[in-house]
């Protein structure tokens, strides 16, 4: 049995088909509407997964997404009727990993949630993946930095100072890139 | 670490060179002492500041209440207490201000004096001003002595015109106060000869401990036989740092670089980024005060304090 922790905002507040088939499908849902205390209300509830059913997502609320995939990355399912190329991209940039257009079919709801969270889990490798590959990119380009001060300071080949700076860093405990930013500081002193 | 200072200032002239302003400074977290500074200004005479470039010497000042300094509701609430003011002279002309402010910390064991020939036969020096906390018996001691040129500390600097450093006092042979130094908790002392003025000479001394060292590396520069390029006499920091000692084996030329600046024109430096401490727990050094060591109009040395 599913108890994933549903967060469902609709504008409708009238209809209840969705809320009902997702308790039947033994999602924990609860549903609300969507108000400028929409982010706290996540906060104080951490949800598993976010779900929509409106028309067309405000500007506003979109806002409100990316905001809180900075804070706290989750899987958000959007129904809506907007098709409008514009408003795909603008989801598309608030992370929404499903978006439907006239699309809310019920018989489809475990389907649909369980592609959603498969692109988010894989959304969130490929964005940690980048990270990694920025922070070795930003290290490397600080070992680079490091080496070339001290090539020019000690007269050093370049794998006499890749050398120097390997053997401070292991002296220290520390990785590479975070010895170079020390011999990056150092040099600063005397610029 | 804990170093025993906690600000460091540099004054310089203004354009019409009556006043002096704010060039650069290290204030650490203090934030609020630090916007309280950099808008202030010291005519002749005034302030801490003005008061070492009228006198032409060194001035220690332990007590800031009733006194000429200027910002003592900004260093109460920083909680400075004690200023300490070096005057840079090129001949008659002042060329910037340099001020020590320290807190007072029972847990730290340190000295810093100014040393004088302004008796009669101008041939010893004697403890003129001293902020020694709560060190009072180091203190009697050091202002009934007198010590002529070569001997102790402040004599060898007197005596070569250069900055001495000794790094284990309590031991050191030269240094005459030794003994009281080791019961006083010093373990190192650094003398450098600042200024002549008025026939009289003058000599700073800065006693620490391990505990709450004067700045986390000091080094003396000074220029080679051939007065070419500034190689490094001397590092001395708590902990052997390595890569320091990889920047001390190169030479400074004139103009390039911090020191290279320092030598150029005379004017001691801070530099490096106060706010940046990523890594404090390998001693990172990211700020350094320079200052040169002139007589007669020639750079002897240069003493940089590393943070």
């Amino acid at each position: 049995m599913n108890r994933l922790n549903v967060l469902l905002i609709e504008s409708d507040s009238t209809c209840s088909a969705l809320e009902s088939a997702l308790n039947e499908a033994g999602y924990l849902c609860l549903k609300s509407h969507y108000d400028p205390d929409f982010l706290k209300l996540i906060k104080q509830i951490t949800p598993d997964m976010l779900m929509f059913n409106l028309q067309s997502p405000s500007k506003k609320l979109l806002a409100d997404l990316q905001a809180q995939q900075l804070l706290s990355a989750m899987p958000i399912i959007m129904f809506a009727t907007d098709d409008n190329s514009d408003s795909i991209h603008q989801v598309i940039k608030a992370e929404v990993c499903t978006y439907i257009v006239n699309g809310l079919d019920v018989k489809r709801l475990n389907s649909i949630v369980s592609v959603a969270m498969a692109r988010f889990k894989h959304n969130q490798a490929l964005k940690q993946a980048l990270e990694e590959a920025c922070a070795k990119l930003e290290d490397r380009k600080l070992i680079d930095r490091a080496k070339a001060i001290l090539i020019k300071t000690q007269n050093f080949t370049e794998d006499e100072a890749y050398h120097t700076l390997r053997k401070l860093a292991m002296d220290r405990h520390i990785s590479l890139g975070e010895m170079a930013k020390n011999v990056l500081a150092m040099s600063e002193l005397f610029k | 670490m804990k170093t025993f200072i906690k600000v460091t200032e540099i004054w310089v002239p203004d354009k019409q060179r009556t006043h002096l302003e704010f060039d650069s400074g290290l204030y650490g977290g203090l934030v609020k002492f630090k916007a309280a500074s950099e808008q202030q200004q010291f005519a002749y005479n005034e302030g801490l500041p003005g008061k070492a470039w009228a006198e032409g010497r060194p001035l220690v000042l332990k007590e800031f209440a009733q006194s000429y300094f200027k910002r003592t509701a900004a260093a109460k609430k920083a909680g400075l207490t004690c200023g300490i003011a070096i005057p840079v002279f090129s001949g008659d002309f002042l060329l910037a201000v340099v001020v020590f402010l320290c807190a007072d910390d029972e847990h730290h064991a340190g000295a810093i004096e100014v040393w004088s020939n302004q008796d009669s036969s101008k041939q010893s020096l004697k403890v003129i001003d001293g902020y020694y906390g709560s060190l009072h018996y180091f203190e009697q001691i050091s202002r009934d002595i007198s010590v002529a040129k070569d001997q102790g500390l402040a004599g060898l600097a007197w005596a070569q015109g250069l900055p001495v450093l000794i790094d284990d006092i309590s031991k050191a042979d030269a240094f005459i106060r030794a003994h009281d130094a080791k019961q006083a908790g010093i373990t190192m002392g650094i003398s450098i000869p600042v200024s002549d003025h008025l026939n009289s000479s003058y000599v700073m001394t800065f006693l620490s401990a391990k505990a709450t060292p004067l700045a986390k590396r000091i080094q003396i520069w000074v220029p080679d036989s051939e007065g070419e390029q500034l190689i490094c006499l001397e590092g001395y920091s708590k902990n052997p740092n390595e890569l320091a000692q990889l920047f001390e084996a190169t030479t400074v030329t004139k103009g390039v670089g911090a020191l290279g600046r320092v030598w150029l024109t005379g004017m001691p430096v801070i530099t490096g980024d106060d706010d940046a401490d990523y890594n404090p727990e390998l001693a990172s050094l990211n700020t350094m005060l320079a200052i040169p060591v002139i007589e007669q109009g020639r750079l002897k040395a240069i003493v940089s304090f590393l943070f």
